[in-house]
């Protein structure tokens, strides 16, 4: 028992050995001895040498109290030459920090004097890092749990390795002098300046908010991005917007790397407030802001096509050979939609296709018509050919090569492009319904009419074709069903109420309360269920066909049939609610 | 230096000699009994101290024997000191706060002096603590020390393992990194499940419906003032049955008592154990097997400490407590996971959210509070894994490898959206 005991002992005694010789003996002194001694062989004062002779190590430190809350620089513990012009061809840590014009330094008689002062700025004010730190792992902030590591000079351990060499760069420095130089087009930060004409050229503001510049609404606020976020998270994000966030559909815009630096430190420079402006100047930009439609810079843009390419339209949308994978194809809109719908849809997108993801994007009314314009002459249909070609042309971005309903855009599109692969579906529809689906399109969905794009002997071949590739089963002559042409109930107030009432009953688990398709079930169903707000669709769709999807179901959804739940009147009142919910909207 | 056994009775006279003993009295003021060399004041120095009346002036060898109680109940004491130490050192930097807390942490890390070390003792030992407690049970268990007269001790004793438990759990939210956070969330959900009560226990908890500034002062005072003096009551009331219910389990021995250097013949006068009332110290009825305290019960104490310690200090050195990235409420990691202690709970809320997270912790719990009371014989005590008790011992050791699986399971196998995955 007395060896294991006195082994133990010498193990307490030297954890506590190397414990306390961690804590006590600092790099930083062997930097400020040396500090001493060479200065002290420099000085050609008497007084100065004295006093050199006299000083022991010490922690130095700079309290900064005028930017932000009142904060503790230690830096100067190491970097003692910082401000000791003599030690200009040192190397680091004993090198003088260097005096630049172009910072607002200035040389009276022979000597510089700096503009900011590094008594009243401390150090990390611009260079970021843990001030009060005296260990170089972690003072520069090369611990990965430090938000804000030495700016420009210092990329974390586990900063993707891809990209974490383009993080360094005095040019990210700028982000903190945008910190008080809020001005725009300061001449010190040119790259925060082009990020933020980035940000409006490449539609970012469509979807971001930054309070003062932009209203978006379906990304994430980046009001204080660059307070929350690492350059490297940053970086991540712009190029690989699905790395951090699976379900994001954000569009990767293929910016060029000077592009991508330049949007980092724009965005690294926003934090909220900054030094220079108060909550209240904040909120007036953000009152001025709502109330200023045009975006700056967009003068000088020519014609649609132009405004479409600067617009980053393809980011998205698909045109021509250009395809960002996420909105439908635009490349025969002049055949598909007219100048009425494109106009109206850029203004609000939500008003043609409701569930749309589309920003509506605040540009000048002259632009959408250029835009309409340009999108309208789109008039040329693809060559002729054969069905599998032309499925696998038009059809296959939403509705999948296989057919499944699961193109590469599918996932962005609501109502889901229809899975041609379910029998039960395809086999209970007649042909004529999927005619004039193609034909005409579907109202308030992103299925368009290819009636002008498309001969009928073509539309004949697509479905065909669908039919024997995909749904493998005829249709069947349906048992006659009794389902009235008209809904015969008459729609009036008790109606309508009684209507509301089985709704809730029935409805709501699936469709909603609001009736928007959006019910606590919805998230799990393929295709999701019918928005009833939808008026395109909802009013292209004839009473027999409402009543048939209620009272016998729709086979390979969700729908269930409620032939025995519900009696012909009660489906009666629920087509008068729904057919209720669109009067009063156009 | 020797104290002299008497102080000295003669009038010293002059100021000189009162000066130049007053070391001697000053140390003799204080320990009233010299380095002990003789039986009496072994027995006297044991029964005069502060700190040492807690031990009983004389211990039947079988506590003694490391292999029967491995020292773990002590393990654990030693523990809760580092902790009780390292955690009020941890107070002075501490701020409970949704925007300091954090920034607290990268303190220690970087500019405190000891902080990471500090931090990382705390943390290990908690850990350790937690898996030590545990340990104990079991070792009571399978040596079926909870039998009469001890089973309120038993009890003590699970309530103990809970305080631990919940003392760990509300110290792990207190870094406020991803890992607190989540952990804290899916602990909370768990307590959650529980039928009637349950939302308003989660409410009560948290202060609000998720977890966030409220939750965090709730627990930060949890976790330094409410569950440490009820933890520092409970195992004082603990280690003073042991004493009452007299002494450690220990196996009966009926035969005669074998003559011992070590024994001390019967008829003896300052025999303290004749005060102790109680079924196991009939004093004379049964062959005396016990040796004096001091020293040989403190130098045991002291080379478990001094283990305890040292295994502590080097892991602290070796690994550093870890931290995860600060908390981002939109960013759950995938999968969120609780504390590894709650994950064999939180694996069984995989298959059922009531059974899994209320139904059966509840059960066993109800079941360890009530296992002195269901088992009334008093055979096979002071044996590991006696024959006499093989079913007890079964059932128990089914359990604990059970929960021991299923923690293993929610630990290493379990990947993104709670799917199995293969560590290795």
């Amino acid at each position: 028992m007395r060896l294991p005991l006195a082994i133990a002992s010498l193990v307490v005694l030297i954890v506590h050995g190397v414990v306390f010789r961690n804590q006590f003996f600092h790099e930083w002194e062997r930097h400020q001895t040396a500090y001493i001694e060479q200065a002290r062989s420099m000085s050609k004062n008497d007084h100065e040498r004295a006093e050199l002779e006299a000083r022991a190590p010490r922690i130095e430190q700079i309290i900064v109290t005028s930017f932000g809350d009142t904060h503790v620089d230690r830096c100067t513990t190491c970097h003692l030459a910082a401000d000791d012009p003599r030690f200009g061809g040192h190397a680091e840590p004993l090198k003088s920090h260097p005096y630049s014009a172009a910072m607002g330094d200035v040389q009276r008689n022979g000597q510089w004097e700096r503009r900011h002062k590094f008594s009243d700025f401390g150090c990390t004010v611009c260079h970021d890092g843990q001030g009060r730190g005296l260990d170089t792992f972690y003072s520069h902030g090369q611990d990965e749990f430090w938000p804000d590591p030495l700016t420009g000079y210092v990329t974390q351990p586990n900063w993707r390795k891809d990209f974490s060499p383009k993080l360094k760069g005095k040019e990210y420095m700028e982000a903190n002098c945008a910190q008080c130089h809020t001005e725009e087009a300061f001449a010190g930060t040119p790259h925060v300046e082009r990020g933020r004409k980035l940000f409006y050229a490449m539609n970012c503001y469509g979807c971001h908010k930054i309070d003062g510049m932009s209203e978006g609404t379906l990304g994430p606020d980046l009001t204080e991005a660059g307070k929350k976020f690492k350059v490297d998270y940053l970086w991540e994000s712009i190029v690989e917007p699905r790395a951090n966030l699976a379900t994001s559909f954000m569009p990767d815009f293929h910016l060029q790397p000077a592009d991508v630096e330049s949007l980092v430190i724009f965005l690294k420079s926003r934090r909220g407030v900054n030094f220079a402006e108060t909550s209240l100047d904040r909120y007036k930009a953000h009152v001025a802001n709502v109330a200023v439609v045009i975006p700056p810079g967009t003068a000088g843009e020519k014609a649609g096509e132009q405004l479409l390419g600067d617009r980053a339209c393809t980011a998205c949308h698909k045109l021509g050979d250009k395809d960002g994978g996420i909105a439908p194809d635009l490349s025969y809109e002049g055949l598909i939609r007219d100048e009425q719908w494109v106009g109206d849809h850029f203004v609000n997108p939500r008003s043609r296709v409701p569930d749309s993801i589309m920003p509506a994007f605040r540009f000048p009314a002259e632009d959408f018509q250029r835009l309409t314009a340009y999108l309208e002459s789109l008039k040329t249909p693809p060559p002729p050919v054969d069905a599998h070609a032309t499925f696998v042309n038009l059809c296959a971005r939403c509705h999948g090569e296989k057919g499944d309903g699961a193109g590469k855009v599918a996932w962005y599109i609501d109502p889901s492009p229809r899975d041609f692969t379910k029998p039960g579906f395809m086999a209970s529809k007649p042909r004529a319904r999927f005619v004039a689906s193609i034909q005409e399109g579907v109202g308030g969905t992103s299925m368009p009419p290819w009636k002008r794009i498309l001969k009928d002997e073509q539309i004949d071949g697509v479905l065909d074709y669908v039919m024997q590739t995909f749904a493998k089963e005829q249709f069947k002559e349906l048992k006659t069903r009794n389902i009235p042409e008209k809904n015969p109930v008459a729609s009036n107030p008790e109606s309508i109420a009684r209507g509301e009432q089985v709704f809730e009953l029935r409805c709501n688990g699936c469709h909603g309360r609001k009736a928007d398709g959006k019910g606590p079930n919805s998230l799990d169903i393929f295709p999701h269920p019918r928005n009833f707000r939808n008026h395109w669709f909802v009013e292209s769709v004839p009473d027999r066909r409402l009543f048939e999807s209620i009272e016998y179901g729709v086979q390979g959804t969700a729908m269930p049939s409620w032939m025995d739940m519900l009696n012909t009147n009660e489906v009666g009142d629920v087509i008068n609610f729904i057919r209720s919910l669109q009067s009063g909207r156009k | 230096m020797t104290p002299t056994q008497e102080p000295p009775t003669q009038k010293s006279g002059t100021a000189l000699a009162t000066l130049r003993e007053l070391p001697q009295n000053v140390w003799n003021s204080i320990f009233r009994n010299p380095l002990p060399s003789t039986d009496l004041e072994r027995s006297s120095t044991s029964f005069t101290n502060f700190f040492l009346h807690i031990h009983p002036v004389k211990v039947n060898k079988n506590t003694l024997r490391p292999t029967y109680t491995m020292g773990l109940g002590l393990i654990a004491t030693f523990l809760f000191v580092i902790l009780v130490v390292t955690g009020v050192l941890l107070m002075f930097y501490y701020v409970p706060s949704t925007t300091q807390a954090y920034d607290r942490m990268l303190d220690l890390r970087g500019t405190v002096a000891f902080g990471i070390f500090l931090r990382n003792m705390h943390r290990w030992s908690a850990h350790g603590m937690v898996a030590i407690v545990f340990l104990h049970m079991c070792r009571v268990y399978f040596t079926g020390a909870y039998k009469r007269p001890r089973e309120f001790n038993w009890v003590l004793g699970v309530l103990l393992l809970l305080v631990t438990l919940f003392l760990s759990f509300t110290g792990y939210l207190l870094p406020w990194d991803q890992l607190a956070f989540w952990a804290i969330t899916v602990g909370t959900s768990i307590a959650g499940y529980a039928p009637l009560v349950g939302k308003q226990m989660q409410f009560v908890l948290l202060g609000d419906t998720t977890v966030g500034q409220e939750a965090l002062l709730r627990f930060y005072v949890l976790h330094v003032a409410v569950l440490p003096a009820v933890l520092v009551l409970m195992m004082a009331i603990h280690f003073w049955r042991i004493r009452k219910d007299g002494g450690l389990s220990r196996p009966e021995v009926a035969a005669a008592p074998a003559p011992d250097a070590g024994v001390v013949k019967l008829k003896k006068v300052y025999g303290l154990q004749g005060f102790v009332r109680g079924p196991f110290t009939k004093l004379g009825n049964v062959p005396d097997n016990s040796v004096y305290s001091w020293p040989n019960l403190l130098m045991a104490e002291l080379f478990v400490f001094v283990l305890t310690i040292s295994l502590i200090l080097v892991v602290s050195l070796l690994f550093n407590a870890p931290l995860e990235q600060p908390v981002n409420i939109m960013h759950p990691p995938n999968p969120a996971k609780a504390p590894w202690y709650f994950l064999g709970l939180q694996e069984m809320v995989s298959y059922s959210a009531f059974w899994g997270g209320i139904g059966i912790p509840g059960l066993m719990v109800a079941m360890l509070f009530a296992v002195p009371y269901i088992d009334r014989t008093t055979h096979g005590v002071g044996k590991w894994f006696a024959k006499e008790r093989l079913l007890a011992n079964t059932i128990f050791l089914t359990l604990v490898i059970l929960n021991v699986i299923f923690i293993a399971i929610g630990t290493f196998f379990r990947g993104p959206n709670w799917t199995l995955v293969s560590p290795f």
